[in-house]
This record gives structure tokens, sequence and C-alpha cells, in this order.
């Protein structure tokens, strides 16, 4: 696989008592960075390749959303489980603990935070895009009506401008018509995956463990967060000590996508520092 | 033959237009509900069931739905035992049929292992055990269950009920989902080990295989129109039946049909064709295509396979517009005079081995007058003319209720 200038590699480690191979992809030279990706699985965005430029970036798939092994997600039960499965798959990829910096988008920003505050020494840094995990009454996050709402509403809830070409590049389907079922298939079922762990609200206890985040901590968010508003960047900044909060003004859930150049600057700033 | 009467619970009031401004589950908006209507909706279904189990129908038919207009029954079960009451009372040999309380939505299923083994002793023995999966709106966002473990939720408490059924004495219960360190429901149902066991679906090949493995009914439902899928949903049920080295014996198959019957062909699409086109409309209609499918529900080479095969083929997926005349010609429902009818369903019920016919003689606004006459005129001119079908095929029934328990009065 080929993404931009950048060469991606797949590589699988064995987990979880060898009920599991999870898939890893690896792209990039320097050290290493941990990417988790949002609800819809794994697409190469273009972040991606900015980062692959300066550092390794070893970005696993989430259990059941790798293809030809949609059966994954049974061997993982708990979100819990998935912690452990985590654990031991970065312990495989061979860069020792604490020296990787770990990046998380959305749902994969849920798992990256909890796993710096169930593993203090995990992790060199922790950046979190618009992270879930928290849940306050008074600014509920409408991912059962995203998820199991009409499809061409998806846009609304992750974009500012669900119109841009920002959006729309986000979105692309296969240009061969032959993968387009298949695409939609897999994307179906990876939503189904992972919100397996986050239905039908993503707290699994989150903020009475958020404290244990010793890492410097960067948190971006955009103001227009239509997903996971956007009061959340001061409750996840508020419980991590020392973090870092920027919110960026015209920007939606999907911060790389809508706001490159500015959150760029921000991660790639954060993550030189 | 076995014909039984199938009832849901609709409010009968549902306003003009419903469907473009509502959906009809999970969000349907509790304003448009007058009372003292949603009390007369909910006593007529009862009150026409009783009507069928009185005009001699072989059984009475009931499911579950949750926060939906189309059929407020939360738990069926509740509805069922009435009826079932009534009829002991009045001394009516009727089947129970609760068709079923989903067991791949339940957070409690020892209480629907509690509640089949009272109805069971309730109705003398009379239950026939609906095991649903729980339809994806249900389960996954009225019960918000992540779909992904809907099947797996499912399968345990399956296999939980069973046990709870027949084991004699105390077990513990170490499952995934479900932990008891003492199970031991009392009553038990009369039937043992179990009352038979139906399973309604849309006949996927995963869970014909699982039905005709565990030697079960398998259930299908009209609302795609028998015209448009029955013919694949059959044959592949009688194709794997034979592959798995089952007979094909007619009562292994239960299928609802939506029927509405008056003295002539046009008189029944005079009165029933406005309330059945609305029904369809604002009920099965407004339900939102992805409400059906939470992501995680359906396998990826489901969804791929339907995908590539252009779409859904039945009409559930085009219900919010469909005509009357799409209804009738698809056989979503059938109408007209008891000749007519009776010619339709004998049909279709040779030609694909129809044992156990459920039929739903209320829909959405029709009101119980015009019910009942549709349940009388069925049970009188129709339901002579079916019942007789395959018996000269000789088949036993296994999956009846085996027989009503004397009754023993002090």
């Amino acid at each position: 696989m080929t993404a931009g200038a950048v060469a991606v590699r797949d590589e699988t480690v064995e987990v979880w008592d060898s009920r599991l191979r999870l898939h890893v992809k690896i792209a990039g030279d320097g050290p290493p960075l941990l990417y988790f990706h949002p609800l819809h699985g794994l697409t190469w965005p273009p972040l991606l390749d900015r980062l692959a430029r300066r550092y390794t970036v070893y970005a696993p798939e989430h259990p059941g959303t790798s293809p030809g092994d949609p059966q994954a997600i049974r061997e993982v039960r708990t979100f819990g489980e998935l912690l452990l499965v985590y654990d031991e798959a970065i312990g495989q990829l061979g860069f020792g603990p604490g020296r990787a910096a770990a990046l998380g988008q959305s749902f994969g920003g849920m798992v990256a935070a909890d796993l710096a505050a169930t593993f203090p020494r995990l992790f060199s840094r922790l950046v979190l895009l618009s992270p879930m995990g928290l849940w306050r009454d008074d600014a509920p996050i409408p991912l059962m009506e995203m998820v199991a709402g009409p499809p061409e509403e998806v846009p609304k809830y992750l974009f500012a401008h669900p119109d841009s070409d920002a959006a729309r590049a986000a979105r692309t389907l296969p240009a061969d018509p032959e993968q387009i079922p298949k695409a939609i298939a897999q994307s179906t079922w990876n939503v189904g995956c992972t919100t397996k762990f986050a239905w039908p609200i993503a707290d699994h206890g989150l903020d009475r463990r958020l404290h244990r985040i010793q890492l410097p901590t960067l948190i971006v968010w955009g103001r227009e967060d239509a997903l996971v508003p956007v009061a959340y960047a001061k409750e996840f900044g508020s419980r991590i000590a020392g973090s870092q909060v920027e919110v960026l003004d015209d920007c939606g859930h999907v911060v790389p996508a809508e706001q490159p150049a500015r959150s760029w600057a921000v991660i790639s700033g954060f993550l030189a520092g | 033959m076995k014909v039984s009467l199938f009832e849901q619970v609709p409010y009968r009031y549902i306003p003009e237009g419903f469907e473009n401004r509502y959906n009809s589950v999970v969000t349907a908006p509790y304003q448009v509900v007058e009372p003292a209507r949603m009390t007369e909706s909910i006593v007529s279904a009862y009150a026409e069931l009783l009507c069928g189990a009185r005009a001699g129908f072989d059984g009475i038919c009931v499911t579950e739905h949750s926060q939906s207009s189309y059929d407020i029954s939360p738990n069926p079960t509740l509805l069922a035992s009435a009826v079932a009451c009534a009829a002991r009372t009045e001394g009516l040999d009727v089947a129970i049929t609760v068709l079923g309380r989903s067991l791949g939505k339940t957070r409690e299923p020892l209480k629907i292992a509690e509640e089949y083994a009272l109805l069971d002793c309730i109705s003398g023995g009379r239950l026939i055990a609906g095991f649903p999966v729980g339809l994806s709106y249900d389960a996954n966002l009225n019960a918000s269950l992540p779909a992904v473990e809907t099947r797996e939720r499912y399968s345990e408490h399956r296999e939980l009920i069973l046990k709870a059924w027949s084991e004699p004495r105390p077990f513990p219960w170490n499952g995934r989902f479900e932990k008891y360190g003492q199970v031991n429901i009392w009553p038990r149902p009369i039937q043992q080990p179990h009352p038979p066991i139906w399973i309604p679906g849309t006949g996927s090949p995963g869970t014909l295989r699982d039905i005709l493995k565990r030697d079960y009914v398998f259930v299908y439902l009209s609302w795609d129109g028998p015209k448009l899928t029955g013919r694949q949903v059959f044959d592949r049920y009688w194709d794997l039946a034979e592959e798995m080295g089952r007979d094909r014996n007619p009562y292994r198959l239960a299928f609802l049909q939506v029927v509405a019957v008056a003295e002539t062909d046009e008189r029944a699409e005079k009165e029933y064709a406005p309330h059945l086109q609305a029904h369809f409309r604002s009920g099965l209609g407004a339900i939102p295509h992805t409400a059906m499918a939470v992501p995680g529900y359906a396998e990826p080479a489901a969804i791929e396979g339907m995908l590539r095969s252009g779409g859904p083929a039945g009409m559930l997926s085009r219900m919010k517009t469909a005509t009357y005349a799409e209804i009738v010609d698809s056989q979503v429902a059938i109408v007209g005079s008891p000749a007519t009818v009776a010619d339709q369903i004998e049909a279709f019920v040779r030609e694909f081995r129809i044992g156990n016919l459920l039929v739903m003689l209320q829909n959405g606004s029709m009101p119980r007058d015009l019910t009942e006459k549709n349940i009388s005129l069925f049970a009188a001119e129709v339901l002579p003319r079916l019942r007789p079908i395959w018996d000269e095929e000789g088949w036993a029934n296994p999956w009846w209720p085996r027989a009503a328990v004397p009754e023993r009065t002090a």
C-alpha cells in the first residue's frame, strides 16, 4: 500500500494468547509514533504521511476492522481487554516502553488516553484529537444518532462545513465501482467493531483515571465539533495536569481534515518540543 | 394445517402524513397520542384476540416491540397471559404463541424463562415459545446493546432459558453476559423439556441452518411480499432442510400473512384499502432503513451481498410510499372475498409447504367492528378450506402444544 510518497507496510503481531493477529500499518523513519484511528477504521489520511516524514508511524487496526478477519472482534470482549491487547501489541513492536508518542483521534483518542492512564509508562507524549471517553449530561454526544442515522447525514456531525472539499475528500469511495460494495460493507462493519466499546455512551470511567496521565499531553479540538462538543476540551485539559489545550476555530470533529495547516502546526510543534 | 390469529397493537389514530414527519420507532413522538384513544387501541387488540379464540382459530399470536407506534407491545407475555386466562375460563382450546420476547435484546433472560413458563402453566400447556433475535432498532437502539454482540447474547440467552426450564436441580450459570449463583425458576413449563420453539427471521442461511439443526420452526413474515421474496426464502429453507437430512414436514414452517376479507372483492378493497395503505406507510414504512441494521448487526459479507444484488428485493425497503396496488400485487396483504382470499392463500401454502399459518387481520386504523368482521368472516369461510390442506400427507405436528393438561379442580 502506498499513499502519497510514503510507503506503508502491513505487519501482524500475534497477541492475546495467540487468539488475535493484530494488523499494524507502518510507515516512515524516525522515532516511533503510534496512531489510534477513529470510528470508521484506519484510512491513511494526509496527517499520517506528514508524520511519516519525521517519525516511524505505527497504526494498529482495531480488532475486526482488518479486511478478511471480521470475527477478530469476538476475541475482545470488553474495553478493558482491548487496552490489554494493545499493551501486548505495543510490547511486540520492538521500540520499548516509554519511547513512542501516541496520537489518537476520536474513538482512537479514547483508546490512547485510557492506555496512557492505565499504563502510565507506555508512551512518551500524548496527542488527543477530539477524543471520546467522557460524558456530560449538558453536552450529549450524538454517537447513536450519527451511527444509526442516514449515511448522508454523517458529515454534518463530523465537519463544520460538510460540503467543503476537505469534507468530501475525507469520505471518498473507491474509484472502481466494483470495489464500492466491499468498501461500504467494511466501513459499516468497522463502525460496529469500534462502537462495541463506545455504545451507547463511550464512558468507561476514564474521568476517574485521567489523573494518572503524567505525560506531556496536547489536546486539540474543533470549536464547531458537532459530535463530541468542544466543552470536553476543558474536561480533558483540567483532568490531565500540565496539558496543553488548543481549540481551532472554524473546525469540526475531524480536525486534521478540516484544518490541516493549523492542526499540523500545533501537533508538529508539540511533538518536536 | 394450523391457523392462528396474529395481532399487533398499533395506535389506531396515527395522524395522516405521520410518515413524512416522524419515525414510527425509537423517536416516534408521543405527543401525537390522545390517552383515551391509546387505551382503546390496546384494549381492542386484546378483545379481538379473544374474538379470534372464540371464532375457532387454533391459536393466538402476539409479538414484542418497544418504543414503537405500530406495535405497542413492550412485553407480549402480558397481553398473552390476559388472553390465556380468559380462554381458559371460557374453555377455549387455543394455542398461545408469543413470537416473542426478543432474546438478543433482553437484559434479563431468566425473566423470559419465568414468564413463558408461567404462560405455559396458565394456558394448561398451550404455549408456543417464540425465540426471536430482536430487530436491530429494538435491540441496539431501544435497549442500546452493542450491535455486534446481538447474536452472541441471543445464543447465550437461549441456552440459559432452555436449561432453566428443564434442569431438575438448581444450577449456577457462569455465562459471558449473565452470571447467576443459582438458577431454580418456579414454575417450570408444563411442556417438558420445553414448549414448541418457533423462530421468526428474514431467512438468512445462518438462521435457517440453526433452526433446522435444532429442529425448531422457522417463521417468515409477509412484510416483503411473498410474491417478491417467498420463492427465494422458502426454496432456500427446503433445500437446506434436505441438505441437513430433515424431512419435508410442512409444520416445520410458519408464515405470517396480512389478510382482509369482505363479502365481495370490491367491498373488501373499499373497506380495507385506506387502512392498509396508511398502516404500512406510517408503521413499517416509517422505520428508517438504517435502524433495521445498526452497524455491527449484519456481517460484512451480508452487507456486501445485499449491495451487490442491487439492494433489498422486498417491499419493506419501499413501504413508506407503498400504494395499495403494490401492497396487494406483492401479496404483502391478501384482500378480497372469502373465495379470492382462500384461493390465494391455498396456492402459496401448497407451493411453499407451509403448515402453520398466522393471519394478521387488524392493521393500523382499522376499527374494532371492522376487525371483528374480518375475523369472523375469515374463521367462518376461509379457515375451513385451509385446515385440511395437509391432512392427506399425514404428517405429525410435533411443533404444536402436545396436549392440554386436564383441569384438576378440588
